[in-house]
């Protein structure tokens, strides 16, 4: 055996581990100068499995140079430091004498200039770190050396812009350091082939999956009184008791929850229910302040906590030790994420993990069930990488020419041979490189906006104002104005959206950071704040999507309601539910996978269509606006639209043409394209999605550090950006790339694709109700919804009235 | 006037024009409120890199409206240029052009908070800067709302003011308005891309929308 390897196993076994199969071959493959991927669930050992290989080369080489070596990717900054800790102990342990840093967005500045100075031997970073320090010319040299460069959490960042950055910044690097080998660490997904390509090491590179094979067990808290369970809703407060049951008996637990607002509102929940627990129940979530959660996560690894109520901020890294019991309240959406969080328990690979789902409404108790067949069947959902998004190659561009140029031709062959490019047009690319050079057509005459400097092909950046503003702007992670929460006597709590404060006035209570609170005064971008008793009357909101139905999950749902149709009630949750699908069946009738069942219903608001494809949310929203949109061309109407993840509801104040319009291709895919593209210009989506295109594309500055008011006459909307842009430059393809991937991965267009090819072959069944179905009655309650109109703005407007402001009613008193 | 609003307010008669402004025949003088010219230059300034054209474009709607009035006077109720940084060549001279264009109108702005920054517009204007009020009986001009004190009616900007409307079927629109109280009114915003604040009109206020190419009373 290899010296080196020797001196890491025998590390190992001082740790009391034995070298596991993945890990071996994960070491031997590095060591033969290989690429690749390992996959295999949480707590496997990945990290030493793809640390090794440099530590063992590391160790044998006598003469090791002071040069970096490894740089490590993390899509976590809050997980960064725990893993250089980690890699630093195993290089001590082989007495290898490498030195780990971190480079992250925390970083002081002596010390990055201390790491281009006297470079460690391994930098752990993050995406945008990474690329900022591609952004300096001096990294020319830092990379040269590089051996390896490993990207955590892969299957993190392949679904992501950020994905897209790492992908352009592993491209840059190999042109540095043309023997670099690539190492991907991910969960298991779906389509790991994809996953693998993505990181661009070549077609020699492999797959290797990690040994650990544990048993998932997914069940659910059986609600006791199923006539009094809510068929809508997403709180789930009924179940409290046993929730608290579940925590006592446990000796630890987590509680996920599948949004901040739902985890203020259970820790509240637990905390007022169970004063004695109070102490021993702890709250994290992302808005939180880092020095909150992180003493959130001591106490778990302490056992001071018994529990935690989180949401997917404990979902990736984090080292703790397993608990015993984890809980996930309302559907997980996805037998990835039941995968990921379920793995949370009992890490003891001779036991099984075992996830308790807690329903918020009846019919999560199907998708439990039909969650449980999922992952029985391994049906886990694919990553879909993201295609070619000029917005981040904008970005780069600029990163590339700050960090000492490139040739145009050079850096065109570079980005296509990223898997996010590779099929990038050649007009796209000039288009690109014009619009960061020049400003683009619509820009030439203003020579402001030339942002690269160009000499025979060569492109660089000489402008200092335009290097700082890029450098602070590096990355794709959009956030929407927020503001730091901070006690009137000065600790910070963490951040809410600014929406949400500049809706209340000082007095106003709310709860955050799982404390009730009341508003003192806003002042320079902190909300100041002090605790309070009685009762709350707000919880912020965060936006950000809400996550769909997947298609592995859905189809299981559809299995299982078809079983449900034909009699078959098979497990506790399926019995449990059991009545309010009965009573689906008696008003109206329960859809099998070769059935479309449309719903009609007349109610005091006015008339309802309901139908049921089971597609997920998103594609249910470009669903609806297409069919609306399709109907709304038969006749002058004007529908408001609802969805949820099993249905949408179209209601219209008179009565629709639906048997007509379904005589005439209502569900027809042809011409899909060209219809939602008409329908998406009667809603708003492709004007939100502009905002983060914008933002990456360096189109709209952020602002300095510690200057938001100076520029505040100067920011603008995101929707005026898009405005702007569709008016006065309509062939910009930055618009395109927005409306482009509002159709894909807001509203997922493959899937409305294959669901209207389903559509189209099934049996449509057309009931009038004289009362909602229990399927049919969360989309009548569901608030959010669009608007599609054929009629004139005049007409609908005569039917309108003003909401005139009543006096302010007196709050009650607690 | 075509989609014109007529409505009587202190023995005068006043007409809601669909451009989003307001024409008062007895003093042959058009009134509008936050124009804001220049907003994305002023963006462009901070390096935004935007195409061009809503100043021309705000102007030439402007323009069709004297034109259309035979207005002598033009009353400007504040935020006539955005921001210092929006005086950009390219807004100045399309600005001069277009006043060159009606060399004999008379112009008052009375000046609002973001004039108070950009500064007075260039004298070669020839635009007659006052601080509110500016009366011309029964009206008082203004840039911001005041209560319900003073003599006379005051009319105002500054709020961008945009009405909610619901209807049967959960339908919501959000929409631009006029706004008539007892004591005073608001103007709309007359910038393409000012973006407007939703308000919450109390009872006895009249307000009134556009709505393709009309102005319409909501109730």
């Amino acid at each position: 055996m290899r010296p080196g390897r020797i001196r890491l196993e025998n590390w190992f076994r001082s740790k009391g581990w034995e070298p596991l199969r993945h890990q071996r071959e994960t070491w031997e493959a590095y060591l033969a100068g290989e690429s690749g991927l390992l996959h295999s669930p949480t707590g496997s050992g990945k990290t030493m499995a793809v640390w090794g290989g440099p530590l063992i080369e590391a160790a044998e080489s006598r003469d090791e140079e002071r040069a970096l070596r490894v740089v490590w990717v993390t899509p976590l900054r809050a997980l960064a430091a725990d893993l250089a800790q980690g890699l630093q102990e195993a290089a001590d342990g082989t007495g290898c004498g490498w030195r780990v840093e971190l480079r992250t967005g925390d970083t002081p500045g002596s010390a990055r200039a201390r790491q281009m100075r006297s470079a460690p031997h391994a930098l752990v970073t993050t995406p945008e770190s990474l690329s900022l320090l591609l952004s300096y010319p001096e990294s020319r040299k830092l990379f040269s050396g590089l051996r390896l460069v490993a990207v955590d959490e892969w299957h993190e960042l392949l679904g992501s812009r950020r994905g897209v950055l790492t992908e352009l910044a592993l491209a840059r690097l190999r042109a540095l350091s043309p023997a670099l080998r690539t190492w991907g660490l991910s969960a298991t997904i779906g389509n790991l082939d994809e996953a693998l390509e993505a990181l661009g090491c070549g077609a020699a590179a492999r797959i290797i999956r990690g040994d650990l094979r544990r048993e998932i067990e997914v069940d659910a808290l059986i609600p006791g009184e199923m006539e009094r369970f809510p068929w809508a809703g997403h709180l789930g407060a009924r179940l409290l008791p046993q929730v608290l049951q579940a925590v006592e008996e446990a000796g630890s637990c987590l509680i996920f929850t599948n949004t901040r607002a739902q985890a203020e509102t259970w820790f509240r929940m637990m905390v007022e229910a169970r004063p004695d627990l109070a102490d021993r129940i702890g709250l994290h979530h992302g808005s939180l302040d880092r020095a909150g959660r992180e003493e959130v996560e001591r106490g778990l690894k302490e056992g001071r906590l018994k529990c935690v109520v989180c949401t997917s901020s404990l979902d990736l890294g984090v080292d703790f030790s397993p608990v015993e019991r984890v809980l996930q309240i309302g559907s997980p959406r996805g037998v990835a994420r039941l995968l990921q969080r379920a793995g949370r328990s009992g890490h003891d690979p001779a036991r099984s993990s075992r996830i308790t789902c807690v329903p918020t409404h009846a019919f999560e108790l199907v998708e439990t069930a039909a969650a449980r067949d999922a992952v029985s069947e391994g049906a886990i959902e694919p990553r879909r990488p993201v295609r070619r998004p000029l917005d981040v190659l904008a970005q780069h561009l600029v990163t590339a020419a700050l960090g000492g140029g490139f040739h145009a031709e050079e850096m065109y062959r570079e980005v296509r041979s990223t898997r996010a490019y590779r099929d990038l047009p050649r007009e796209d690319w000039e288009w690109t490189l014009d619009f960061v050079a020049r400003g683009g057509k619509a820009l030439r005459q203003y020579p402001e906006y030339r942002r690269l400097e160009e000499t025979d092909g060569f492109y660089t950046v000489t402008d200092r104002r335009i290097a700082k503003m890029h450098r602070l702007s590096v990355g794709t992670i959009v956030s929407d104005a927020e503001l730091v929460v901070r006690y009137a006597g000065g600790g910070k709590l963490g951040s809410v959206e600014e929406s949400f404060v500049s809706r209340m006035r000082p007095g106003d209570r709310f709860v955050f950071a799982g404390r009730l609170l009341e508003l003192v005064r806003v002042r320079d971008g902190e909300a100041l704040v002090r605790r309070t008793g009685g009762s709350a009357t707000a919880i912020p909101r965060w936006m950000g999507g809400r996550m769909p139905l997947s298609s592995e999950l859905a189809r299981a749902v559809r299995r299982r309601l078809e079983q449900a149709r034909d009699g078959l009630y098979e497990g506790p949750e399926m019995e449990a539910v059991r009545p309010v699908l009965e009573l689906q069946k008696s008003i109206s009738k329960i859809p099998g996978s070769g059935e479309l069942l449309i719903e009609r219903l007349r109610s005091r608001e006015g008339h309802h269509l309901f139908l049921y494809p089971f597609e997920g949310r998103l594609a249910h929203e470009g669903l609806a606006a297409l069919l609306a949109y399709r109907i709304s061309r038969l006749q002058s109407v004007t529908f408001t639209l609802a969805v949820n993840d099993y249905g949408i509801e179209m209601l219209s104040a008179c009565e629709a043409p639906l048997d007509r319009a379904l005589k005439e291709g209502l569900l027809t895919p042809e011409r899909l394209d060209e219809d939602i593209a008409a329908s998406l210009n009667c809603v708003e989506m492709a004007r939100r999605q502009f905002r983060e295109i914008a933002r990456v594309a360096g189109l709209v500055f952020q602002g300095y550090p510690g200057s938001p008011k100076k520029l505040k006459q100067l920011q603008a909307s995101s929707g005026l950006l898009y405005d702007v842009f569709a008016r006065y430059d309509p062939d910009n393809l930055l618009l395109r790339q927005a409306r482009e991937e509002v159709l894909d991965r807001q509203l997922e267009r493959e899937r409305m694709r294959q669901a209207l090819e389903r559509m189209e072959r099934s049996t449509v069944t057309v009931l009038d109700l004289d009362r909602p179905s229990p399927l049919g009655f969360p989309l009548m309650v569901e608030r959010l919804r669009e608007k599609l109109s054929s009629e004139k703005l005049e007409e609908r407007i005569r039917r309108m009235q003003v909401q005139f402001s009543t006096p302010r009613r007196r709050r009650k008193a607690a | 006037m075509r989609g014109a609003f007529a409505l009587g307010v202190r023995g005068q008669e006043l007409l809601l024009l669909p451009g989003k402004a307001l024409w008062w025949p007895e003093q042959c003088a058009l009134v509008i409120a936050d124009p804001h010219l220049g907003k994305t230059a002023a963006l462009r300034a901070a390096r935004m890199p935007l195409p061009g054209g809503s100043t021309s474009e705000d102007l030439d709607r402007l323009s069709a409206m004297l034109d259309a009035t035979g207005a002598r006077r033009l009353i400007v109720l504040g935020d006539l240029l955005h921001a210092r940084e929006g005086r950009a060549v390219r807004t100045l001279e399309a600005v001069s052009r277009w006043r060159e264009r009606h060399h004999e109108l008379e112009i008052i702005l009375v000046r609002g908070n973001h004039d108070s920054r950009a500064g007075d517009p260039p004298v070669e204007w020839s635009i007659q800067c006052v601080d509110e009020p500016f009366a011309l009986a029964p009206f008082r001009f203004r840039h911001t709302p005041d209560g319900n004190g003073g003599d006379g009616y005051w009319i105002a900007g500054h709020v961008h003011p945009a009405v909610l409307l619901r209807g049967p079927a959960r339908l919501r629109e959000r929409l631009p308005c006029f706004l008539f109280g007892p004591a005073g009114a608001i103007l709309p915003s007359f910038g393409t891309l000012t973006g407007a604040a939703l308000v919450r009109p109390r009872e006895g206020e009249r307000i009134f929308v556009t709505a393709d190419g009309a102005v319409l009373e909501v109730r």
